[in-house]
């Protein structure tokens, strides 16, 4: 079927309007101002336009297709009542300049949310305003910035990053205007105290580090870790992608970590959208929370006319920060996405706990599992996990780096033979550390059985020969698409007839 | 599941964990709850808020409250574009990537430059990213290096986010002078010349559709970026900016696809030229073909981006906004040219009939009046803005926006939004409650 722009049916447009309130004629804009040429877009009528998006749905996987265990982005199941929730009014039909009177059922989420956030963490303040994980950490670390300029130590000019580090840590806090140090993992893939005893000292303004670490697994030495930056007066980051496996069993600030991002979308199952939205809250502890973007949310008992409006006896109400940096995106974050997520957390609220072990019980069930059925199927040469620990957290990594040597096969080679098994395949090339790395993370809302057959699968996508792996997937709607061809040929928009 | 790996308790699972970093004590949060009752929460909590719906509003200042049309929501909740993510595996997600070199393709031709990302995170981030990116691009032959300039009248709330985004860069931000009718001052312009990039709204935040800005190329010349932020309905009846020089337009894509939603998610449009493309910041989609030979999309250039470039990749964006930004495709993709014209004109006509009928209160003053205004004016009031809203409210109007909270000197002026959602009937409204309580100013001063 052909592109939006090579439609070639009926004229018009997709839905009626009514007629303007004035006559066009109304409008006399001077050629200095009015436009000349339509743009080229194409004239679908609605039933064409349906179709449409409706066959573009079709050649897309997502979680409600099938399993989709892919390192890193916690691929949960989306309850849809959250879009109903979403849809409502109440928060779609919201503008973010409305009066508090006018919000105050927004706020108390809001609230809540920065409460559960802040008792989850252990840090002391949160703000919702930063939209995704990246700009989490960019915001964190201006909050940073900032705490080091007003106590006169501008001489912090390095950001430290383990190199097993996500991209977005390093790119961050280059953006913030720090340098970036990397320091090596050790071979079992976890921190390196003295690499990193090497590399603190009084230009150290913040570690960024996740823990579990990318690898999926627990640093048994963060504490010793955070007393290394803090004696050279440096500050903890913790990047919170990882989360999901933690939660009311050690937090952030149990860590002795003074800053942390929630990738919300992750945690809390905001759907991910094809690549977005997201939610990217920070927590911090008191020293960093006036320089944190405002407007943060607090709570008092209601004065005078209040009381009607109020919420459970609570009047909501904004507060600026006192050394804000600002703001890092205009609005107040992503409202609608801070709300799906409140609906999900409300799904287990004190029981968060149970979330987690359950996303640890999978993750650690499927290492299992796929280690087994790789065994009785006689592959298990082929394939060895991606550094050596007794147990993962809530996921895990695998290398390939045997099948490659021994057969010529390569992760990527294997992550194709599993969407011919109908699959999203498992993060692969990360973490840079783990040779041929493929990253494996089921979450909670897996079923057994799921897990069982997914392993059972990987155990013959690596029967499969080299040459007939090279060639998947052959069941998908395009085959193997060539990167090399549309990076030396771009072709970012429809080349219209006459270009 | 723990009895096959041999283990007998989750607690097995945690071992790793040291004891000094455990949590003690559970949670101190409420029970879990049941679908029924979070949702019944959830209506009882957002219930309590005052949807804009519910009021004859006119608020506005950089969000619109349009129709999206219904199928756009059918659409977009499906689960196969809905639960997807980053498409790392062309092969499986072609569904999405063609998606976004659409509308990629619908926000070139919608603005007039050849090349567009698949969206930042909203309008205040892609103008932030705008100005880095003409540094990236022009310091090296600037004469004021590490230097933008940015119109004086940007909201502080989007200045504040460009000023974030550029300080690590050592970026200085120097403002632009209007005059008095709310155009910009063009001969103040001349000392952006030789600046990386000059910043300017279309229409301005004022709601006034400058003519003036078709000549700042020529002025500024090819060694500076021209950054012109647009409100995309407006360009169904206004010029797109490539067509006048820009170099880069950004914008808040907002008003095309989806609600305001509390200001997120939305999506930021970022658009530019072929000189900026390999400077810029956030993902593109490419054409290419698969094995056997076969159209296929896939993700390009992604050398620029944080997981592979990483400290040196021009932006730090990972997670984008894509799902909104499909919500605009589809909403671009049912209107067409001719319905783009039609909602530009409806948009535009709301608020021309609103100039007329507030021009007609002779205790008020339309101090911009001159200009052309796209959505909304500035109303100078006998009182506060502030005041004015309050009594708006108890009448059930949501009045438009204080501007003292942008420009703390202009307690008296009102910015009042109309949009395609905006009728006749609520102008009269307004106008009738406007002059009331402007004349009772007059007799209380
Ligand atoms: C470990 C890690 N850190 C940070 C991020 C960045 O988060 P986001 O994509 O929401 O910006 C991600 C995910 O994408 C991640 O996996």
């Amino acid at each position: 079927m052909s592109n939006l722009f090579e439609h070639k049916g009926a004229k018009g447009q997709g839905y009626s309007q009514p007629a303007p309130i004035l006559p066009e004629s109304s409008i006399s804009l001077p050629p200095s101002l009015a436009r000349k040429n339509h743009a080229r877009w194409p004239r679908l009528s609605e039933p064409e336009m349906v179709r449409h998006y409706t066959w573009l749905s079709k050649r897309n996987f997502g979680i409600d297709t099938g399993f989709y265990p892919l390192g890193s982005c916690t691929m949960k199941h989306n309850p849809r009542v959250n879009e109903v929730i979403a849809q409502l009014p109440g928060i779609a039909d919201i503008h973010p300049h409305q009066p508090e009177h006018h919000i105050q059922g927004l706020l108390a989420i809001f609230h809540e949310m920065q409460y559960m956030l802040e008792v989850c963490s252990g840090m002391d303040q949160v703000t919702l305003q930063p939209v995704a994980g990246a700009q989490g950490e960019f915001t964190a670390v201006r909050c940073v910035q900032e705490y080091f300029r007003l106590r006169g130590e501008s001489q912090r000019t390095k950001v430290i990053v383990p190199d097993s580090a996500h991209g977005t840590n390093p790119a961050s806090a280059a953006v913030c205007g720090f340098e970036i140090v990397e320091i090596p993992s050790r071979e079992d893939g976890r921190i390196d105290l003295d690499a990193l005893r090497a590399v603190a000292d009084e230009t150290t303004a913040v570690m960024m580090i996740t823990n579990p670490n990318t690898l999926g697994l627990f640093e048994p030495d963060i504490v010793e870790a955070s007393a290394i930056v803090h004696d050279v007066g440096g500050q903890m980051y913790y990047d919170g992608a990882n989360f999901n496996a933690i939660l009311g069993i050690t937090s952030p600030g149990l860590m002795g970590f003074d800053a942390v991002h929630f990738n919300l979308h992750k945690t809390f199952s905001q759907p991910h959208g094809g690549g977005g939205p997201g939610s990217g809250p920070i927590g911090v502890k008191s020293h960093l929370a006036e320089f944190l973007p405002g407007p943060l949310v607090k709570k008092r008992p209601p004065l005078g006319d209040e009381s009607q409006m109020a919420i459970d006896d609570m009047w909501y109400g904004w507060y600026q920060p006192t050394r804000s940096i600002g703001k890092v995106q205009q609005w107040h974050g992503n409202a609608g996405a801070v709300i799906r997520c409140w609906a999900y957390y409300r799904r287990y609220g004190r029981g968060l706990r149970t979330m987690s072990e359950h996303a640890v019980l999978n993750a650690n069930y499927l290492r299992h599992a796929i280690h087994k059925a790789t065994k009785e199927a006689g592959v298990d040469s082929m394939v060895r996990d991606g550094a050596e620990a007794k147990v993962a957290k809530h996921e895990f990594t695998l290398s390939l780096q045997p099948a490659k040597e021994s057969h010529g096969i390569s992760a990527m080679d294997v992550a194709k033979g599993l969407l011919d098994k109908g699959y999203m395949a498992p993060t692969v090339y990360f973490p840079l550390v783990v040779p041929e790395c493929m990253m494996v993370e089921p979450t909670e809302t897996e079923s057994k059985e799921t897990l069982d057959t997914f392993a059972t699968h990987f155990a013959e996508v690596l029967q499969v020969d080299a040459e007939t792996l090279h060639a998947a997937p052959i069941t998908t709607p395009v085959r193997r698409v060539d990167e090399v061809y549309a990076a030396r040929n771009l072709c970012l928009r429809h080349p219209y007839d006459d270009e | 599941m723990l009895a096959a790996m041999g283990m007998s308790s989750i607690e097995d699972l945690f071992e790793d964990i040291p004891a000094e970093v455990r949590m003690t004590e559970a949670l101190p949060l409420p029970p879990p709850q049941s679908e029924e009752e979070i949702l019944a929460d959830a209506r009882r909590l957002l219930g309590a808020n005052v949807a804009l719906g519910d009021r004859v509003s006119f608020l506005g200042a950089g969000l619109y409250r349009n129709y999206v049309p219904a199928s756009v929501f059918q659409l977009v909740t499906r689960g196969e574009f809905l639960t997807a993510y980053t498409p790392y595996q062309p092969e499986v997600s072609q569904g999405m990537l063609q998606a976004m070199w659409e509308f990629q393709t619908l926000i070139s031709e919608l603005v007039g430059l050849p090349v567009a990302n698949l969206s930042l995170y909203d309008g205040s981030t892609a103008a932030a990213e705008a100005l880095t990116c003409s540094v990236r691009v022009h310091n090296r032959k600037a004469t004021q290096k590490d230097t933008v300039y940015v119109s004086e009248l940007t909201p502080p709330d989007r200045l504040s986010v460009m000023y974030n985004y550029c300080q690590g860069a050592d970026i200085t931000i120097n403002l632009l002078r209007h005059h008095s009718d709310g155009t910009l001052d063009l001969d103040a312009v001349s000392a952006a010349v030789g600046s990386c990039g000059v910043y300017v709204e279309q229409p301005n935040p004022l709601g006034i559709l400058d003519g003036g800005l078709s000549e700042l190329k020529e002025i500024l010349g090819e060694n500076t970026a021209l950054i012109v932020a647009v409100q995309p309905v407006s360009l169904g009846l206004v010029e797109a900016p490539g067509h006048y020089g820009a170099d880069i337009v950004v914008g808040e894509g907002q008003p095309l696809g989806s609600p305001i939603t509390g200001g997120g998610p939305i999506y930021g449009i970022f658009a530019c030229s072929k000189a900026y493309l390999r400077l810029m910041p956030g993902r593109i989609v490419g054409r290419s073909i698969d094995v056997d030979g076969k159209v296929a999309y896939c993700l390009t250039l992604s050398t620029r981006e944080q997981h592979i470039r990483r400290h040196r990749a021009t932006s730090n964006i990972c997670t984008n906004e894509t799902l909104i930004a499909l919500m605009g495709a589809m909403h671009m993709a049912l209107l067409g040219p001719e319905g783009l014209h039609s909602l530009a004109v409806r948009n535009m006509t709301a608020c021309l009939l609103a100039k007329q009928k507030l021009g007609e209160i002779g205790s008020i003053a339309l101090p911009h009046s001159n200009n052309h205004h796209f959505n909304e004016f500035v109303i100078e009031l006998p009182g506060s803005s502030q005041d004015c809203l309050a009594h708006l409210d108890t009448v059930g109007i949501v009045g438009g926006f204080d501007l003292s909270a942008w420009y703390p000197e202009r307690k008296n002026w009102l910015l009042a939004t109309f949009t395609d959602q905006t009728s006749a009937k609520q102008i009269e409204l307004l106008v009738a409650h406007l002059a009331v309580w402007a004349s009772a100013q007059g007799v209380s001063a």
